[in-house]
């Protein structure tokens, strides 16, 4: 089943008159359960795909559907609610609040779909364990590793079971013991059903995906299936 | 909602309490102004009270008749020349007046008490036997003297409450000589006891002589007023006729001014509000001015926030949160630190209340309390809203992106 749709979708900044083109004419299908890679050398456009597909970014021209939905025409709420309830992300700085447990970072995304304390506690909790760090659950951040703050993010982004998890180079701050121990998580979670895009420059960690697209100046330039 | 308010309102406290010492200096404004306006109602709500209590001992239905008015504005040199009043008014008024219920003159001056030992100085009164009809407090024991002991220059004296406690204690006072300037007095009655004046000195240190005895010892001449009780119900006519009588005793022409003047409580009554609207107002424009303060500080520092705190606003939108959520939440912080700004201000104003509570017995008001609080949290929202809304707006991509 057709997941997202991307068509001919074009996304250009104004740079002091000059026009950039980060994203010049892409056009891309996803289907349920793939795991594909977008690789690309620097300022090719991947995180600017990323945060397109992630409803965070919306293109200058062109059609998005996620799930049939046009989210191309969405307002700013349409598109937080998206994102609350459909997509999971993780990014290369783990951005998760300093201050909070790694329990309540990854409790915060229920509390925007308004789900009941208890719920939420056994949902975050849940999380944590299927990424292995049940004995971490009350550390904050700066108690915590990069390989596990980076699966705290992880248990946050499926916390709420979305269709979808988007990693902008979720080893890219992570020596590669550990970059490969949170490749394993996506392996499992990709084996168990879920959808995940991730953008990386490593073609050691392309290969746990199935399909890559590589781009070059904002346009597709490659579009194959992984040979295992 | 309720899960996203007690987020926000948690996200708060670890804000407000995670940087004890930003907080305070953010909140002092709002601290002061709540101090200030509490303390201010407690101030008045004390005045008001021992006001009131003092004007019921002066009494609506009594007229002060003497030389000066308590309150004038009148030069010196236009009251100076003024005739003293004397003790055959009383008479002539009564004679006169059909409103006057009682007419007594009152003088009085400093002396020393003293009862075996001990020692007081104190204020000395000489009256005659209607002046318990001209005051509103009464004989606890004994009994106040006569028409005739007046006249015959008897030596009794009926004390204060606090005469009594300081000379007999618990003992009988009644029928007991003590000394007023070293002539011998019997105590034949002890009034009940009345507190401080105003908040300013005690009333129970007094003595009360017949006008006749504190004459023929003390002075002929000095310094006089009347008290002259009229109907309750009939003051202002009351007033006019008292001052056409004694316009009558004193033979003026209908050219001349009043060379005396009829003192009421309502004298006092207007001077005391003029006194609560400067404090009044003395208290509000702090107040104003330091919300106002306090306000643009919790601004400032919002600002700094959501500055410090752009990567997070773009990490949570990026999780779901909608603008309403952010905005949501950083009005949260500024009311919160308002809040206990309020709180914070109020327990300072109670503490100092306590200690005005020494001095005269006043309260602060539970309502101008919770107003205040409520004031303070409306300033957050007003000095928050502008911070808040920017934070809202903000591009989640570029957030997550700043440094
Ligand atoms: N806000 C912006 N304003 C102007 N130009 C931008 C903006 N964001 C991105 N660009 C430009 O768009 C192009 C693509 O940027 P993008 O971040 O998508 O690259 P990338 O492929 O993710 O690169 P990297 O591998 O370095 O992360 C770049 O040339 C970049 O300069
Ligand atoms: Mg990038």
């Amino acid at each position: 089943m057709e997941l997202i749709s991307l068509k001919s979708i074009y996304k250009i900044y104004n740079v002091g008159g000059e026009e950039v083109r980060a994203l010049d004419g892409v056009d891309l299908s996803i289907n349920n359960n793939e795991y594909l890679s977008i690789m690309g050398p620097s300022g090719s456009g991947k995180s600017t795909m990323m945060n397109m597909i992630g409803c965070l970014d919306s293109p200058s021209s062109g059609l998005y559907e996620f799930e049939g939905e046009k989210v191309h025409i969405m307002d700013d709420s349409q598109l937080a609610s998206i994102r609350n309830r459909k997509i999971g992300f993780v990014f290369q700085t783990f951005n998760l609040l300093p201050k909070a447990s790694a329990l309540h970072n990854v409790e915060i995304p229920l509390v925007y779909a308004n789900i009941k304390k208890e719920k939420r506690l056994e949902m975050a909790s849940n999380a944590l364990i299927s990424v292995g760090l049940e004995d971490r659950m009350h550390h904050r951040p700066n108690e915590l590793s990069g390989g596990q703050r980076q699966r705290v993010a992880i248990a946050r982004a499926l916390v709420n079971e979305p269709s979808i998890i988007l990693a902008d180079e979720p080893t890219g701050n992570l020596d590669s013991k550990s970059g490969h121990e949170i490749m394993k998580i996506f392996d499992e979670l990709h084996r168990s059903g879920n959808t995940i895009i991730l953008v990386t420059h490593e073609d050691d960690i392309a290969k746990y995906s199935n399909r890559i697209v590589r781009l070059l100046d904002g346009k597709v330039v490659s579009d194959e299936p992984v040979k295992k | 909602m309720f899960s996203l308010f007690f987020e926000n309102l948690k996200i708060s406290l670890i804000a407000v309490f995670a940087n004890k010492i930003k907080s305070l200096l953010t909140a002092l404004g709002i601290i002061i102004g709540v101090f200030s306006v509490t303390l201010m109602g407690t101030l008045i709500s004390g005045l008001d009270r021992s006001f009131e209590s003092s004007m019921s001992w002066l009494g609506k239905d009594i007229l002060y008749v003497s030389r000066y008015e308590w309150f004038s504005d009148m030069e010196w040199w236009e009251v100076k020349n003024r005739p003293r009043m004397r003790s055959e008014y009383v008479n002539q008024i009564k004679n006169l007046s059909k409103y006057a219920l009682a007419v007594s003159p009152v003088m009085q001056r400093g002396a020393s008490l003293s009862f075996d030992d001990k020692e007081t100085r104190t204020e000395i009164f000489g009256t005659n036997e209607e002046y318990m009809e001209t005051i509103s407090t009464d004989i606890q024991q004994g009994r106040f003297f006569s028409q005739s002991e007046d006249r015959n220059g008897s030596r009794v004296t009926v004390i204060g409450d606090g005469i009594k406690e300081a000379f007999f204690g618990f003992e009988e006072p009644i029928g007991k000589y003590i000394k007023i300037d070293n002539v011998k007095f019997r105590v034949i009655g002890v009034l009940e006891k009345q507190g401080k004046f105003l908040g300013l000195f005690s009333v129970d240190n007094q003595a009360i002589l017949p006008l006749g005895a504190y004459k023929r010892i003390f002075s002929k001449r000095g310094w006089m007023r009347l008290s002259v009780k009229i109907p309750e119900d009939k003051i202002e006519e009351g007033l006019d006729e008292i001052s056409g009588v004694m316009r009558q005793i004193r033979g003026l022409k209908p050219s001349q001014k009043n060379d005396f003047a009829i003192n009421q409580t309502k004298a006092f009554e207007s001077q005391y509000n003029k006194l609560k609207l400067a404090i009044g107002g003395t208290g509000y424009f702090i107040t104003l001015l330091s919300l106002i303060v306090g306000g643009i500080g919790i601004m400032n520092i919002m600002f700094v926030t959501v500055k410090e705190r752009t990567r997070e606003i773009g990490v949570r939108k990026a999780i779901g949160a909608t603008n309403g959520m952010i905005l949501g939440q950083f009005l949260m912080e500024a009311v919160t630190i308002c809040f206990f700004a309020g709180i914070a201000g109020l327990g300072f104003a109670y503490a100092v209340s306590l200690v005005i509570n020494q001095f005269f017995p006043s309260t602060l008001p539970l309502a101008l309390s919770v107003f205040s609080i409520f004031i303070s949290m409306f300033v957050g929202v007003l000095s928050g809203f502008i911070p808040a809304y920017k934070a809202s707006k903000l591009d989640p991509i570029d957030s997550l992106r700043y440094e």
